[in-house]
């Protein structure tokens, strides 16, 4: 039989619903596959930063949002550590700072990922480079093949309750 | 959500017409609260909540542009309500604005709410995009420069 052409698969986590379902279908292809499988949480610093410098954000207000953001990151790496582990599956996870795109395409260069897994991309479009979103950035920069999961009927959660 | 995905032609306002910050903070969370039926106690509060983060210090940028924000709890999804203004109020800031960015964010979902107020702030950096919106005459023209 001929084996899946990848070996490490990474799911980015950005703390949406849609980033959970992409953490399955993950999960699910890893466990098909014999793939291994990482997952990522970026905590946007970049864009913290951007917001005090436009004034958007205050002080104390960049040091709350970075608290809740890194309270976000432990709480879906950690979710994301206990939907894999139902399914007897090694993950390795991260939580890193800094600009999300940036940061998932050096993660994919430095541990050799072949296979990147995204929640979403913008269902509208924009001709409006400022409003490219990170996943969308890096559907359209990552050098290994991508997976975006759509799940609009549930199937992939019931697909990952029955595997 | 993406911000593109929270903008909705209900939820902007060409012309605005408040005076002061108080009432431009009303005016844009009342499209709000007639789009999703909230009472007048939903409303004073999600007032209540913009207008204690703007006593944290002013969103009012230098370029006319002001961009309230607040975290609401129980929030189903973030909304962005757009108001342009004929006349400068005073926001706050050292310039008085004209145009308003209203979010309000769940604060289960941070990582949302900074995604939105991130793209907001990269799209007025551009001078043209901010002049066009200024010039929109109707919702219709101010809804339409984003998708363009």
């Amino acid at each position: 039989m001929t084996r899946a052409p990848y070996r490490n698969i990474l799911v980015y986590l950005d703390g949406s619903e849609e980033s959970m379902t992409a953490a399955m279908y993950a999960i699910l292809l890893a466990s098909s596959s014999k793939a291994r499988l990482h997952a990522v949480y970026v905590v946007n610093t970049k864009a913290l930063g951007d917001l005090v410098r436009s004034r958007i954000f205050v002080d104390q207000e960049r040091n709350e949002f970075l608290a809740d953001l890194k309270k976000d990151a432990s709480r879906h790496i950690r979710h994301a550590e206990r939907l894999a582990a139902s399914k007897d599956l090694q993950i390795t996870t991260a939580a890193l700072e800094g600009s999300p795109h940036k940061e998932i395409l050096s993660y994919v260069k430095r541990n050799g990922i072949d296979l990147l897994v995204l929640g979403s991309v913008n269902a509208i479009r924009s001709r409006r480079d400022e409003l490219t979103s990170e996943n969308d950035r890096m559907l359209r920069t990552s050098p290994c093949p991508v997976v975006v999961v759509r799940d609009a009927d549930d199937g992939i959660w019931s697909q990952f309750e029955e595997a | 959500m993406t911000f593109l995905e929270a903008i909705d032609k209900d939820l902007i306002k060409v012309p605005m017409t408040a005076r002061s910050a108080q009432e431009a903070v009303e005016e844009l969370v009342e499209l709000y609260a007639a789009k999703h039926g909230l009472s007048s106690a939903e409303r004073e509060k999600l007032v209540l909540l913009v207008m204690d983060r703007e006593r944290l210090g002013s969103t009012a940028m230098e370029n006319g542009i002001a961009i309230p924000h607040a975290k609401v709890e129980g929030l189903k999804a973030p909304a962005v309500m757009v108001g342009v203004s004929r006349l400068a109020i005073d926001f706050g800031g050292e310039r008085p604005s004209t145009i308003f960015f209203l979010v309000l964010a769940p604060a289960e979902n941070p990582t949302e709410h900074i995604q939105i107020l991130s793209s907001i702030a990269k799209l007025c950096s551009s001078d043209l995009f901010v002049r066009m919106l200024s010039s929109s005459k109707t919702k219709d023209d101010a809804y339409q420069l984003f998708f363009d």
